[in-house]
């Protein structure tokens, strides 16, 4: 495990740098000083989506509520970033089926339709970012998928968010153009993406409270929101949340170095 | 006792680099042709792609891009330093490089303080470079 975590570090390792969490770290601490986020937007997004965890019998933290006191006092791991603005760690497995439209009419279960995708990867290793606090490659991204889909943002009812670190879900909701730089915490106030939110996000409870599946965690969530097959944490009246026509998913890699999204509708 | 962490893995791309950190000399590659400093050492310029290679000594001086502070030992050769600041400085030549800053407790780091080189011998081979608040 130690050699692993050498190997990955490389050179990094000399210096006591290692893995995703120091990355997302120095990133976020970038993104305090240049657009003034910080614990206080991440919290929101923490217990945001603990909330959805809870009526959610799959997560791994399905039980465990979290007060925004819980976060104050949970321990750093690599500081800015705490224990709860961390994704978990997931044995498991998750599958996305994809076909033709054409076969996905007579299925039993009513499709996911692929409206837009889209992709960008700036990719230059993080140390060497000048771009850690955005815009990162959610944006080209974004403008790619919604180009192929016809739509704007405003269609959007729910989102799934690549959540490796709260950090993450805030900078792709901004590159995304959902708020202004450092306008993330007012736009989470009043609960926003909760249960009964107006923009519901990760609604599973996301790597942060699920499972962590990868990119699977939150475009599989999508498909199965839009399919109606949720359970308690179904988006509609039973949620007090809009009935989703449209779902944005995304998906990030290395230390935000690469960015994927995809549109979900209903038939 | 003996020293626990992880040292640098020599190649013929940073070796140039290291030999200089040993006789407390900060050692960049410049491109001969488009005047680029770059970090990490490479055959090729990144910006332009040539060949030609002289090494720059820097100033040493520079300001911190961003830092994390540890409060977990990954390695169980850092347990006894938490917590610890990982740092991305700026040199006022132009290169990034991951380092550690000392002399200064985690809490009273910022972004764009100007920091200097302070060099820590390991043994005969290496030296690491790290910075402290100017």
């Amino acid at each position: 495990m130690l050699r692993m975590l050498i190997d990955f570090s490389g050179d990094d390792a000399v210096f006591g740098h290692f893995g995703a969490t120091g990355g997302y770290a120095l990133a976020a601490r970038r993104a305090m000083h240049e657009f003034g986020t910080g614990p206080e937007t991440w919290k929101k997004i923490a217990v945001g989506q603990r909330k959805w965890a809870a009526l959610n019998p799959a997560a791994m933290l399905h039980n465990k509520p979290l007060t925004e006191a819980d976060y104050d006092n949970a321990r750093w791991i690599v500081e800015p970033l705490r224990l709860p603005d961390n994704c978990l760690i997931t044995d498991g497995g998750r599958a996305i089926i994809v076909t033709s439209l054409e076969r996905a009419r007579d299925l039993k279960q009513p499709p996911a339709v692929i409206m837009g995708m889209g992709m960008h990867n700036p990719s230059t290793a993080i140390v060497q970012s000048d771009w850690m606090a955005g815009p990162t490659g959610a944006r080209a991204a974004k403008e790619t998928a919604f180009a192929m889909a016809g739509i704007t943002l405003d269609a959007v009812d729910a989102c799934q968010i690549y959540d490796c670190f709260t950090y993450t879900v805030e900078i792709t909701l901004q590159d995304y153009g959902f708020f202004k730089p450092g306008e993330g915490r007012d736009w989470l106030q009043d609960g926003t993406i909760e249960p009964g939110g107006r923009m519901p996000v990760n609604t599973s409870g996301g790597q942060l409270s699920e499972a962590y599946y990868m990119g699977l965690t939150p475009i599989a969530e999508g498909a199965m929101q839009i399919m109606g097959r949720c359970g308690q944490r179904q988006l509609g009246p039973a949620t007090k949340t809009k009935s989703p026509e449209i779902i944005l998913c995304s998906d990030n890699g290395g230390i935000l170095q690469s960015h994927a999204c995809i549109l979900l509708r209903r038939l | 006792m003996p020293y626990d962490k992880p040292l640098p893995r020599l190649n013929a791309d940073n070796q140039p680099f290291w030999e200089g950190c040993r006789k407390h000399e900060l050692r960049f590659q410049q491109c001969g042709n488009c005047g680029h400093v770059r970090w990490p050492p490479s055959s090729l310029c990144p910006r332009c792609h040539s060949t030609e290679i002289r090494w720059l000594i820097s100033k040493g001086t520079g300001r911190i891009f961003t830092f994390a502070v540890y409060h977990t030992a990954y390695h169980p050769g850092f347990a006894a330093e938490l917590p610890y600041t990982v740092a991305v400085v700026v040199l006022d030549e132009g290169p990034r490089l991951l380092t550690n800053i000392v002399d200064c407790p985690p809490g009273e780091v910022k972004c764009d303080m100007p920091v200097e080189v302070v060099w820590v011998d390991i043994d005969d081979a290496i030296t690491l470079p790290k910075f402290k608040p100017l």
